[in-house]
């Protein structure tokens, strides 16, 4: 799911561009970092924004434009932005405001629970392969290699033709491809943190073994965990939206960005506005989520410091 | 035999499992309204609708028509199979049609003409005789002569017993009703039905003719997977096989020996394209010459000054079953007739022709297409969207509101699943509608997409559905006992949802043994009116086709009755360029 | 080396067998029993039905299915144990003798489509690399030697908004414009999909005509990642000290680029380019969807609308072995080219 080609790090800048800051701690300095970058923050503030526009869905229909996501009008389809329709209506005369709020729901919904499913099972099975490495680690990674061999988008044909999924099940099945990637990702961080000589000292001092990896290498790991995450995130809703063309993905009535693109699509001729609003949404969530994760990356990276 | 009926010809391909177009407003208002039947009789052929410049791609200008050149037609689905017996879709069977002509064939407004048989046959006076006399002059593009011998085998694929591992869905039809089959001499074939048989020659004489020396050697059950089913190189139709790029297209060459006259065009491709919306962007474009439109490209292609639109009502009709099953959940639920007649009463069926279908069809008032003979345009009761009146009738029949908004009568909920076909935004959007509408009456839909061929299985087989959202397409005969008479309730039949009424039974039963035109209409009449109480499977609107026809391409004569299958018009197409 | 060759090698047989298990399994629980033409042939009795199943050996336990399916079944038969399989009934022969099933649809062999097939998708993918890396490599560079001013940033927003686009929206979005709208104004327009042109097509151009919109859109996702990659292996490299010295030894600016620095930010690009090499054969599916290109993505998709599950597994199967292939092809590529891997 994840190309390692976007988190890697390419060769670090020389020496003397690094201000060394003494008595500031790496998680501040990493603050500090992020907090100059001023297209990460925008970032963080845009994914911020659609989620409590998602969040708060239910109160948007009520109080603001006073139509559910599913109210019709056949007398009034494809209408133009006006006072009764904000954004004016779909095919079949409904709000495409309301529905544009509600399929922030469902998108992100499914875009943060699959990026939860598939980084739990995906670090849990990282931990354990490179902390305990060997045989262990061998066997965790061919199991990841197979899952990681099978074209995912046959898998998701496949699996969507038997049944229409709804959010919850299409992010199982999203998820259960794509932990592969991020459990790949995250052991060659936990490979290297393993042998960091803070680790070493740990454990001389008679840390067990699960003290070591939920309280040293999980939060060390962290932000290559944040990193894989928000990109994840950008992919899961291209993923989704892709689903939703090719007819496998979230089935209207329910709105999500996806398939409100996919449907209007065809209605192109009638209505251009049903085709570029959603189509936005998805565009900016992808690109906040992307941008996050570069900072992310920028500013945790002590290699980076003052490299800008 | 075991008693297996309701899978006679046409079958699958009668599921419309695609979004149908069409509006019944544009023939009225030419046609000035009242007898459908006749205006379609004379009008469908040369019907078009001016567009950005009049005229269109069915007329016959006053130019002399040019020889050479090839004519492209787009498709959203690929073909599956050559073999005329096996067929059960309606792409296949318009690619079979190209090259392999049958004994009779249809014209656009439905009458039987001649094809390899040499005229029409009257049935003899036992009533169950039918004598094909055939041409001499027919040949199969190798040069062998076409022969009873051959006719006689493709119909023994569907009818002797040592064929039965040929799957071809019509063998049940055809052994139910047909006594013998024989080729007294090289030129003459005959049927003889078990009893008098209207349908007969519309249902079972429109087979392609396959040729007897290349599968006659195959063991019966190598006939499934042949090769000539995917690559007929020995045919006798206006059209010569080239190839098959499958997921592509399919490409056609004249056959200069054609029997009828050999036809001006060098070749025709049939195209597979994405999706409908390629259909019309590749009309634009010019890639294709013609293609079937989506209801929601026929406005837009109004404005193209080089492709001309027609369109037609067609003998199909998209409707909703009801599975009356006891032994199943929604049984004794779709037993209440009350339920069935308020569901129907609450459904926008002129909202969704309006807005669904963009006003390509018609609102149904009969379980008979207008395009039929037998279309009773007063049929009653007539039922009008009324969502007040449809929960006043659950009120009276005891159906109550539960806390959840949804009705309950005795531990039963009105609540239902609904199956209909993917990939289609015209069922789609219906479905969609018929969940809002049924809320609204406190009937709780749940829509669920699946695939075509797992919907057919349901309807055939299966059968633990609730209800069923698909379309059907007839012939010009009026018989529709493979969906509503009871025979079709065995395992492989239409009559998926259990429907069993003697009345209904008996009608369609003296509506095909009688041969008398007015009194089938009779009959047929009173069939309408009583289906129209019942609703087991009520119809939602009836369905109208348009296509696009680039202006290049003169004399392409779509019509009701022949757009798939072999077409009569075909040899006369060319093209204005040459190219 | 050999070592090293040695244990990839072995490591990806469980693999391969790992996937083929999944691939078996999830056929299993959605064909299951199902055989071409069985439900819907009505002149079956139901007899009938188990008797062909019978035959099939669709009766025998999990396991000895799944190893007729790989083909490990039709060696033991060969090799006299067939009473160990239970049953004398027909055994097919499986994936080690090349048979990946056959189409539920029209019963052809599933590999006989994927080889007819395979090319166009091939010819797509290696397209869309080529001209991925020919057009990020001299954006990139450029963008890095003009670091910093209004057309770096233009490049650097528009790679990252190029992330950020549905794929089938951009072809959508190409066609309307290249085919319908060039069209409709008289210019010279491109094809709106398939690979050629049905009659007389066929020629290069034609085929050049129809392949220029689809490996754009697939190339689209690569320009934005290689071209941001280009650049900031140029900006390092171009401050390596061994360019100072280059630079300090007299050699012009220009040459300094192109011969030293160009070459080894570049080098890594091909780690790069090879992590797109098992996404060969798949990852072009929704492009061939939204073109209507005949290659493997489509036939996948279009066979699963028609629940032809054979022919879906049978292709996921193969396209799971080629990339199981052209990982260790790669791995052992690397080994050879960078020592310090043969060691790790």
């Amino acid at each position: 799911m994840i190309d390692s080609a976007q988190v890697a790090t390419t060769q670090p800048p020389p020496l003397e561009a690094a201000r060394a800051r003494p008595g500031r701690g790496f998680w501040r300095q990493s603050w500090d970092e992020l907090s100059a970058n001023g297209a990460g923050l925008t970032a963080a503030g845009v994914l911020v924004f659609l989620i409590l526009v998602a969040v708060t869905a239910p109160l948007t229909s009520h109080f603001v434009t006073h139509y559910v996501p599913t109210a019709q009008d056949l007398n009034d389809p494809f209408s133009k932005p006006s006072r009764i329709h904000w954004l004016g209506t779909d095919e079949l005369g409904r709000d495409t405001f309301t529905r544009l709020v509600y399929g922030a729901q469902v998108t992100l919904g499914i875009g943060f629970l699959t990026v939860a499913i598939a980084l739990t099972v995906g670090t849990a099975v990282a931990l354990v392969a490179g902390y305990y490495g060997r045989l262990l680690d061998d066997v965790l990674m061919r199991v990841v290699d197979v899952v990681l061999a099978i074209p995912p988008v046959f898998l998701y044909i496949l699996m969507s033709i038997l049944f229409r999924p709804t959010a919850i099940t299409l992010s199982v099945i999203i998820a259960s491809v794509g932990w592969a990637s991020l459990a790949r990702l995250v052991r060659s961080e936990v490979l290297s943190l393993r042998t960091r000589d803070y680790m070493l000292a740990t454990r001389s001092l008679g840390a067990g073994d699960l003290r070591l990896i939920l309280r040293h290498l999980v939060p060390n790991a962290l932000p290559l965990m944040i990193v894989a995450a928000s990109l994840a995130l950008a992919q899961v809703v291209l993923i989704e939206a892709a689903l939703d063309f090719l007819g496998l993905g979230i089935q209207p009535p329910t709105a999500s960005w996806g398939n409100m693109l996919s449907n209007a699509q065809v209605y192109f001729v009638h209505s251009t506005w049903l085709v570029v609003l959603p189509g936005t949404c998805i565009f900016i969530t992808v690109l906040a989520a992307n941008l996050f994760g570069n900072a992310i990356r920028d500013a945790f990276d002590p290699r980076l410091r003052g490299a800008a | 035999m075991e008693e297996r009926s309701g899978v006679p010809d046409g079958d699958f391909e009668r599921f419309e499992r695609f979004l149908d177009d069409w509006s019944r407003r544009d023939f009225l208002k030419r046609v000035g309204g009242a007898a459908a039947f006749a205006s379609l009789s004379g009008g469908a052929l040369a019907f078009l609708e001016a567009c950005g410049g009049g005229g269109g791609g069915g007329s016959s200008s006053a130019t002399t028509p040019k020889k050479g050149g090839h004519v492209t037609e787009g498709w959203a689905f690929d073909i599956k199979t050559f073999n005329s017996v096996l067929t059960q879709d309606v792409y296949s069977s318009l690619c079979i049609g190209m090259c392999l002509d049958p004994l009779l064939n249809s014209k656009a407004n439905g009458d039987l003409v001649p094809y390899i048989a040499q005229e029409v046959p009257k049935v003899a006076s036992d009533g169950n005789t039918y004598t094909f006399k055939l041409r001499k002059d027919v040949k199969w593009s190798d040069g062998q002569p076409l022969t009873s011998d051959d006719v006689l085998f493709t119909y023994n694929l569907i009818f002797a017993p040592e064929y039965a591992a040929v799957a071809s869905p019509r063998r049940g039809d055809f052994t139910q009703h047909v006594a013998n089959i024989s080729a007294p001499d090289p030129y003459t074939f005959v049927v003889k039905t078990q009893t008098p048989y209207a349908p007969f020659l519309v249902t079972h004489g429109q087979y392609g003719i396959m040729p007897k020396h290349v599968l006659g050697s195959l063991a019966p059950a190598a006939i499934n997977t042949a090769d000539f089913n995917s690559a007929p190189m020995v045919t006798n139709g206006a059209f010569k096989f080239v190839r098959w790029d499958k997921g592509a297209q399919v490409v056609f060459t004249r056959n200069p020996n054609y029997y009828r006259g050999a036809p001006l065009l060098d070749q025709f491709v049939y195209k597979v394209v994405p999706n409908t919306t390629a259909v019309a962007n590749q009309l634009k474009t010019g890639e294709i010459d013609a293609g079937q439109l989506d209801p929601s490209q026929v406005d837009s292609m109004r404005t193209e000054q080089s492709i001309g639109i027609t369109g037609f009502a067609v003998p199909g009709f998209q409707f909703y079953m009801q599975n009356l099953d006891p032994s199943k959940p929604t049984g004794q639920i779709f037993q209440d007739l009350a339920v069935r007649q308020a569901l129907y009463t609450a459904i926008n069926r002129d909202g969704i022709v309006k807005t669904v279908l963009f006003g390509q069809g018609q609102v149904a008032n009969s379980v008979e297409p207008p395009t039929s003979w037998a279309w009773n345009p007063n049929a009653k009761p007539v039922y009008k969207y009324d969502p007040s009146k449809a929960n006043q009738m659950l009120d009276q029949a005891g159906w109550q509101k539960g806390s959840d908004g949804i009705r309950a009568k005795s531990g039963l909920k009105l609540q239902f699943t609904m199956l209909y076909s993917a990939n289609s935004p015209v069922l789609s959007g219906i479905a969609q509608v018929m969940q809002e509408n049924w809320k609204a009456i406190g009937v709780g839909l749940t829509n669920k997409e699946i695939q075509f061929s797992s919907l057919v299985t349901q309807i055939t087989d299966t059968r633990d559905f609730d209800i069923i959202l698909v379309g059907f397409n007839w012939t010009q005969d009026p018989d529709e006992s493979q969906l509503f008479g009871s025979k079709g309730t065995a395992r492989g039949g239409f009559n998926g949802f259990d429907f069993k009424n003697d009345q209904v039974d008996k009608l369609l039963s003296d509506a095909t043994t009688t041969t008398d035109p007015a009194k089938r209409k009779q009959l047929y009449f009173q069939y309408q009116d009583l289906m129209n109480e019942q609703l087991p499977a009520p119809i939602l609107y009836f369905n109208k086709f348009n296509y696009g026809v680039n202006k290049r391409v003169q004399n392409y004569g779509y019509g009701t009755f022949n757009q798939y299958g072999p077409r009569p018009w075909m040899k006369d197409v060319w093209v204005t360029d040459g190219k | 080396m050999a070592g090293y060759l040695a244990r990839r090698l072995l490591w990806a047989i469980p693999v391969v067998f790992g996937v083929t298990l999944i691939t078996f399994l999830l056929m299993h629980f959605t064909a299951g029993n199902y055989v071409p033409g069985l439900e819907l042939n009505p002149n079956l009795k139901p007899s009938d039905v188990e008797r062909i199943r019978e035959n099939l050996g669709l009766d025998r336990p999990l396991i000895v299915q799944y190893l007729d399916w790989v083909g490990v079944g039709s060696i033991i038969q060969a090799v006299g144990l067939a009473g160990l399989l239970g049953g004398s009934h027909n055994i097919q022969p499986g994936l080690l003798e090349g048979n990946f099933g056959r189409s539920l649809i029209d019963g052809t062999p599933v590999l006989r489509d994927i080889i007819e097939r395979l090319p166009n998708t091939i010819e797509l993918t290696l397209t869309a690399i080529f001209l991925g890396a020919a057009i990020s490599i001299p954006v990139g560079v450029v963008s890095a030697l003009r670091r910093g001013s209004r057309l770096d940033q233009t490049v650097t927003a528009a790679s990252v908004g190029g992330f950020a686009v549905p794929q089938f929206w951009l072809g959508l979005l190409l066609i309307l414009l290249f085919s319908v709208q060039f069209h409709a104004w008289g210019l010279p327009w491109l094809p709106s999909g398939g690979a050629t042109s049905p009659l007389g097509g066929g020629d290069v151009v034609d085929r050049l005509e129809h392949l220029v919109m689809p490996a754009l859109v697939l190339a689209f996702f690569y320009l934005s990642t290689w071209s941001r990659f280009v650049r900031s292996s140029m900006i390092e490299t171009l401050s390596q000290d061994y360019v100072r010295t280059a630079r300090a030894k007299g050699m012009t600016d220009r040459r300094t680029v192109y011969v030293h620095a160009l070459r080894n930010a570049v080098a890594p690009l091909v780690t790069l380019v090879g992590l797109e090499l098992p996404g060969l054969v798949s990852g072009a599916l929704v492009v061939e969807v939204v073109f209507g290109w005949p290659g493997i993505g489509l036939l996948a998709f279009q066979r699963a609308i028609q629940t032809d599950y054979t022919m879906v597994m049978g292709i996921t199967t193969f396209a799971a072995i080629l990339v199981v292939a052209g990982n260790l092809l790669a791995d052992v590529l690397y080994a050879v080219v960078d020592p310090r891997v043969r060691y790790a």
